[in-house]
């Protein structure tokens, strides 16, 4: 193939494909222009400021151990996540725990009895207008299964 | 171009001649030091692979309770406080039964379980069907939240609405371990009844003896944070 052919077909290719380019950016404009808006223009605006969204909150995460899990020690380690500042409230038939939060981690012992412990976590929010979160563990110590 | 052809057969030819010694080679076995170190890995990977598999199997190590609510020969039906229904398969050479009494246990034998008793089973489980390694009958807890409606200081009892809006009569006993949050400090403290009010929130934990009426709970333990840390 000769060189001048060469640098002709990749001209080619090149111009093609920025025509192409061109006409799916401009063809996306249009189809947005034509279409009509059904709700009012402000009503999303709107609601955004009535309900500001929180994406910085961290909501209440158990990380471990499992719900259901069997262990074969006296205390277990509660690992999670928790909004900065929240009140957390751990409490089973044999403990209770009851501290603010420092940072968004917290790690903790946790004393378990023999069978099940059911162990109910509550995160109260430092700002008193988002709801207080809940889980529910249940953990199991039974020494002979492990 | 026939001349071409030919020669480029004759080239692929001499190609696969030289090519195909290579692929017919087998290895010979030989005791040199790199087999040695190549079994040495071999066990150190199979080592590995059993403690992962040790842990997973320790991680997903779970159990499933419910209270017993058919009895029959070889099998059991458990329900759970999610309300789903287990059956158990009971096998005589292998399953073994333990009463949970305090901190300790005491192995028991499958006459001994009743219908309403609260099993704990451990074993294989597939879908909603176990067939159970260890079965623990165990007293019953529940733990719970809620906001304090009414405070009944002539009979020691509290009416509770818990998250879930179930209303509950709490029956404060004199073995009650009795707890509040300090709002200073945040810590829980040593409480008394006469500090609780209206509008207080409460942890709790009761047992649920099967006679019990309704709604209404002995308390075992309860944790009062007073409704002023919410306005602070």
């Amino acid at each position: 193939m000769k060189k001048e052919t060469l640098i002709a077909v990749i001209f080619g290719i090149a111009l093609g494909g920025a025509v192409a380019l061109f006409i799916l950016i401009k063809g996306k404009d249009f189809e947005l222009t034509k279409n009509k808006i059904i709700s009012p223009k402000d009503a999303g605006r709107q609601e955004a400021i009535d309900q500001p969204v929180r994406v910085d909150f961290q909501v209440l995460e158990i990380q471990s151990p499992l719900d259901g899990a069997i262990t074969d020690k006296k205390s277990i380690s509660i690992t999670g996540k928790v909004q900065k500042g929240s009140l957390l409230v751990i409490q089973s038939p044999v403990g209770d725990e009851v501290f603010v939060a420092d940072k968004n981690d917290f790690q903790f012992d946790f004393p378990v009895a023999l069978g099940e412990n059911v162990i109910k976590i509550v995160a109260y929010p430092q700002d008193k207008t988002i709801r207080p979160q809940e889980k529910d563990l249940k953990i199991y110590y039974l020494d002979s299964e492990l | 171009m026939k001349t071409k052809i030919v020669n480029y057969l004759l080239v692929l030819l001499a190609v696969l001649i030289l090519v195909s010694p290579s692929f017919a080679q087998t290895a010979s076995p030989s005791a040199s030091p790199t087999g040695e170190a190549e079994d040495s890995a071999i066990e150190q990977l199979k080592e590995k692979v059993a403690n992962k598999v040790t842990e997973i199997r320790r991680k997903n190590n779970k159990a499933v309770a419910g209270t017993v609510v058919t009895k029959n020969a070889g099998n059991l039906r458990i329900k759970t406080n999610e309300d789903v229904e287990y059956e158990i398969k009971l096998d005589d050479a292998l399953t073994k039964y333990f009463q949970i009494l305090g901190v300790k246990k005491q192995e028991i034998e499958v006459e001994d379980i009743e219908v309403g008793d609260y099993a704990i089973v451990t074993g294989v489980q597939a879908d909603n069907s176990i067939t159970a390694n260890t079965i623990f009958i165990d007293e019953r807890f529940l733990v719970m939240t809620g906001k304090i409606s009414q405070v009944d200081k002539e009979n020691f009892t509290l009416t509770v609405v818990t998250t879930a809006k179930e209303q509950i009569d709490l029956d404060i006993e004199s073995s009650t371990k009795q707890s509040m949050v300090n709002i200073k400090t945040n810590e829980a403290e040593v409480s008394g009844f006469t500090k609780i009010k209206e509008g207080d929130t409460i942890h709790f934990v009761v047992s649920r003896p099967l006679n019990s009426k309704e709604g209404s709970y002995s308390a075992r333990k309860v944790l009062i944070i007073p409704q002023e840390y919410f306005l602070k």
